[in-house]
């Protein structure tokens, strides 16, 4: 965190390696700007996310998650992203029956050709975990000077 | 006293019948592997019966004590199988054949209707006495007698049965081969809604209080895993949390590492999960795991009105889609 600028969440994102993480390279290549909070990895689908990644991503202590395939009907292999959009639908509901707020686990439909959708979808996300605050759901409880453990 | 002292005359009735089905089975060569119930070393209690011996089959048992899902069993056993099933079992069991894991040819379905399963920590709350001080308990219709210090007290049914039981929605094997008396009715909404009230009141809260909860629940977890090893719809050879290379979660029971394994364990079972109870009732610590279960249970059924082991014909829920499935979260 530098010293003037404001806090900058950090923001894990599974990128479709067919479509999303493509989008993701045409909005650099088109130069479009969004903030540099957003650390990629690249799947080969979206179907390849299991719920677990999420979970292992908030205990490491990043404040979002973003999830990114093909939209309906364009996935690479066919159907990936179907499954993956039933899994997500429970695996959100559930977060949010546990108490994570929704806003810090989010899934979107990203092409290869949509760079300023990509580009404006992590600013928003951004700003709305900017909201949120850091994630300390896995932090331990304040010691005495203040400080926490972060896992 | 043996259990079956306990037992009104319709249950003698589905015993006897089950002993001599099992024996017959055995005896025919139709199955290689009974598994049941027998009468725990404790009172009130059952314990799993697997044999092969048809001597055995005589201390088969129809309890209402009788709480294991006895489906765990049926992954690991070789051979044909007859098993005792009460409704969430059978559901379970198509749940094992929805995903592969047993062939329905290899088992036989031995049908219990049931009426529900008594929760012995509900009796003991309920006349503040030890299950060592209780002398009788006994179901009778909607009813149940308890008799303790000579003292013989009734209390309406619903008051002492396991928080799935009032909520189970299939009492009655829908899937099985032999049953063992007249289908059973699901109880009443009233009972229904009693059996979500922890969840509801935890629905009620705010989301970081409700994360608070738990955390501190979890912080009791010591990570024994009964959980997941009496579930049956948690079948998988090896588990991610002993994945050591690297390693999701750390076997050291901090509560952050024991949450994430529970959320994923309720994620992984979602579609598969019958609401049978057991992982809240092997939870040594008293973690009220079932709210977990139950919630999944529900979303499942809000989202893809899916409810897990009805039907085997279908596919699982996680392997299959419709294109026209929920989208309303994707941006």
């Amino acid at each position: 965190m530098g010293q003037d600028s404001e806090w900058q969440p950090r923001i894990l994102c599974f990128l479709c390696r067919w479509c999303s993480y493509v989008g993701a390279d045409l909005a650099g290549t088109s130069r479009k700007k969004y903030p540099a909070s957003i650390r990629g990895i690249r799947v080969p689908c979206s179907g390849r996310v299991d719920p677990l990644f999420i979970l292992k991503a908030l205990r490491l202590g990043f404040d979002g998650v973003l999830i990114s395939g093909c939209h309906p009907g364009d996935c690479h292999y066919q159907t990936g992203n179907y499954f993956a959009r039933r899994r997500m639908a429970i695996t959100k509901r559930f977060l949010e029956y546990m108490g994570i707020d929704p806003r810090r686990v989010q899934v979107s439909w990203v092409s290869a050709s949509e760079g300023g959708k990509f580009a404006d979808l992590v600013t928003e996300m951004t700003q709305e975990i900017r909201q949120l605050g850091p994630n300390r759901l896995f932090a331990d409880e304040k010691q005495g000077d203040g400080t926490t453990t972060t896992p | 006293m043996a259990l079956t002292d306990c037992l009104p005359m319709k249950s003698r009735v589905m015993e006897q019948r089950l002993r001599r089905e099992a024996e017959a089975l055995l005896e025919q060569g139709k199955v290689d592997w009974i598994i049941g119930f027998e009468a725990g070393s404790l009172r009130f209690t059952t314990t799993p019966l697997i044999t092969d011996d048809k001597d055995d089959t005589k201390r088969l048992v129809v309890s209402p004590f009788a709480n294991n899902n006895l489906s765990v069993y049926l992954t690991g056993i070789k051979g044909r199988v007859a098993i005792v099933a009460k409704g969430c079992d059978s559901r379970s069991i198509v749940s094992l054949i929805q995903d592969g894991k047993v062939a329905r040819q290899d088992v036989v379905i031995i049908g219990v209707p049931c009426s529900g399963i008594i929760d012995l920590a509900k009796v003991e709350g309920l006349v503040g006495r030890d299950r060592d001080e209780i002398d009788d308990i006994v179901r009778e219709g909607d009813k149940v007698s308890i008799t303790f210090s000579g003292d013989k007290r009734e209390y309406p049914a619903g008051e002492v049965l396991f928080d799935n039981c009032l909520a189970c929605e299939l009492p009655t094997p829908q899937e099985y081969d032999i049953l063992l008396g007249e289908p059973t009715a699901a109880r009443g909404d009233e009972e229904k809604t009693k059996s979500r009230e922890k969840i509801n009141s935890l629905e009620g809260v705010k989301p970081d209080e409700r994360w608070a909860f738990w955390r501190n629940e979890f912080s009791r977890c010591i990570r024994c895993y009964a959980c997941r090893n009496v579930c049956p719809a948690c079948f998988c050879e090896r588990c991610f949390v002993e994945e050591a290379e690297p390693p999701w979660v750390l076997p050291i029971p901090r509560w952050q590492d024991n949450l994430v394994f529970q959320v994923t364990r309720n994620i992984h079972v979602a579609g598969r999960c019958t609401d049978c109870g057991e992982c809240d009732r092997a939870c040594p610590v008293r973690i009220p795991l079932r709210s977990l279960a139950r919630e999944m249970y529900d979303i499942v059924g809000g989202l893809f009105s899916y409810r897990a082991g009805t039907d085997k014909e279908v596919p699982p829920l996680l392997t299959c889609y419709e294109p026209t499935d929920v989208e309303d979260f994707i941006r």
